[in-house]
């Protein structure tokens, strides 16, 4: 009896040291912050609406951190995959602009090179 | 087939949400935003990432089936949005990029065949730059020849015209001679009928006879000397009497006499058809015939050279 009592509470003990570790981990931004860092990287700030979704990814990361400084861990990783998100979309419209400009000017190149040519 | 399943989910969604339930804006955007990308270019161009935005969707729409007013199911809901939202970026960008890379091909077709144009164009060039020197060639030595061909022409031209020149000085010298010759051996005088050589008819004939003396054939010989070293012209040989005798007489011993002195003279070479002779009788006297002078000068024969 007295021997399973000491197993039982060393278990016990365990498990409430496993749970409150849990809770208390830090918030886990290295993607979204990584994904913020490349939008950055690939000039989205010049970008007009590249950088919104940037600015987006900012905030939404300082709101997680918030929320994971309440305690609110879930709503805190929940909320940064917003921020990955917007930094994903911030990153593609960076270069979106560029292909345009790229393909309208090699229309305008050819049909230029028509006209000189009729 | 995927739009499809994505109703039918919303739709199941919807029913067991109840009326009661209103999706949250997120989740409204987020299918908004899954149909705009489904539509454009995203499913041609990048249906990987239109799947990932898909499979995003059906988390939010999951979670909104379980927990509808949650904190999760309105950040999933943003989250597939977003995807969305991406994918369609992306087809834009694989369609503007397959426009580059066409306009590119485009270009350089183009200008291929420009290049080639060019070259055919000039050769066409080189070939009629060719030709055309060819052609200036010819024309260059087709002038040539009719420049030599027309200084040639010129040369013999001005030869001939020298010759002629020549021939004309020497005529007229000869002719002069002949009648410096002819004026030493009978009286010579011009006119209107042309020269007149006058013969007196007593060098050449007894009186009353027709026929040639022998001095007056040596005379005669000199006269046709002279008459064939000029160029032919026509004469006509006129005998003359004075009027001593009937006029029947007269007319009939002058054309004799005449006849006589042209047939020397054709004997001596003189053509034939270039010399006439009549008689003119008592008709035609240059002197009075009541004088023994007048009447030796009437009878002569005259040789006149026509112009």
């Amino acid at each position: 009896m007295r021997h399973v009592s000491k197993i039982g509470i060393m278990m016990f003990v365990v498990a409430t040291a496993i749970v409150a570790g849990c809770a208390n981990a830090p918030l886990r931004t290295e993607s979204s912050t990584a994904g913020i860092r490349a939008a950055e990287e690939v000039g989205a700030a010049k970008v007009p609406q590249a950088s919104l979704y940037l600015q987006l990814a900012k905030e939404e990361q300082e709101l997680a951190k918030g929320l994971a400084a309440k305690g609110k861990k879930e709503e805190a990783e929940s909320m940064l995959l917003r921020a990955e998100a917007d930094a994903e979309l911030s990153i593609v419209l960076s270069h979106g602009d560029a292909e345009k400009s790229e393909a309208i000017a090699a229309v305008e190149r050819v049909r230029q090179l028509r006209r000189d040519n009729q | 087939m995927k739009k499809l399943k994505l109703f039918i989910l919303v739709s199941i969604v919807a029913l067991f949400a109840g009326c009661a339930t209103v999706a949250p804006n997120e989740l409204v955007n987020a299918r908004s935003a899954y149909r705009h990308a489904s539509d454009g270019p995203a499913e041609q161009r990048v249906p990987a990432e239109l799947h990932k935005a898909h499979e995003a969707l059906v988390l939010a729409e999951q979670s909104f089936l379980k927990e509808p007013d949650s904190y999760k199911t309105k950040d999933l809901a943003y989250v597939a949005q977003r995807k969305s939202e991406q994918a369609a970026a992306l087809g834009a960008m694989a369609d503007d990029k397959a426009i580059k890379d066409k306009a590119n091909a485009d270009f350089q077709k183009k200008q291929t065949e420009i290049v080639k144009q060019g070259k055919q164009d000039l050769s066409d060039s080189e070939k009629r730059t060719a030709d055309a020197r060819a052609d200036r060639d010819k024309l260059a030595a087709v002038k040539e020849a009719k420049d030599k061909s027309d200084a040639d022409f010129q040369k013999q031209q001005t030869e001939i015209m020298q010759q002629r020149k020549q021939d004309l000085i020497d005529s007229e010298k000869r002719t002069a001679d002949a009648l410096a010759e002819l004026a030493m051996l009978a009286a010579v005088r011009e006119e209107t009928r042309g020269l007149v050589v006058t013969l007196s008819g007593s060098i050449l004939f007894r009186s009353a006879e027709s026929n040639l003396l022998s001095s007056a054939q040596v005379k005669l010989d000199q006269v046709a000397n002279a008459l064939l070293a000029v160029r032919a012209r026509n004469l006509i040989v006129e005998g003359h009497t004075d009027s001593q005798g009937s006029e029947s007489y007269n007319q009939g011993l002058s054309e004799r006499r005449a006849n006589a002195v042209r047939d020397y003279l054709v004997q001596r070479g003189y053509p034939s058809d270039r010399i006439q002779s009549r008689g003119k009788g008592e008709g035609s006297p240059i002197a009075n015939n009541s004088s023994p002078e007048g009447r030796a000068n009437n009878r002569r024969v005259e040789i006149i050279i026509e112009r």
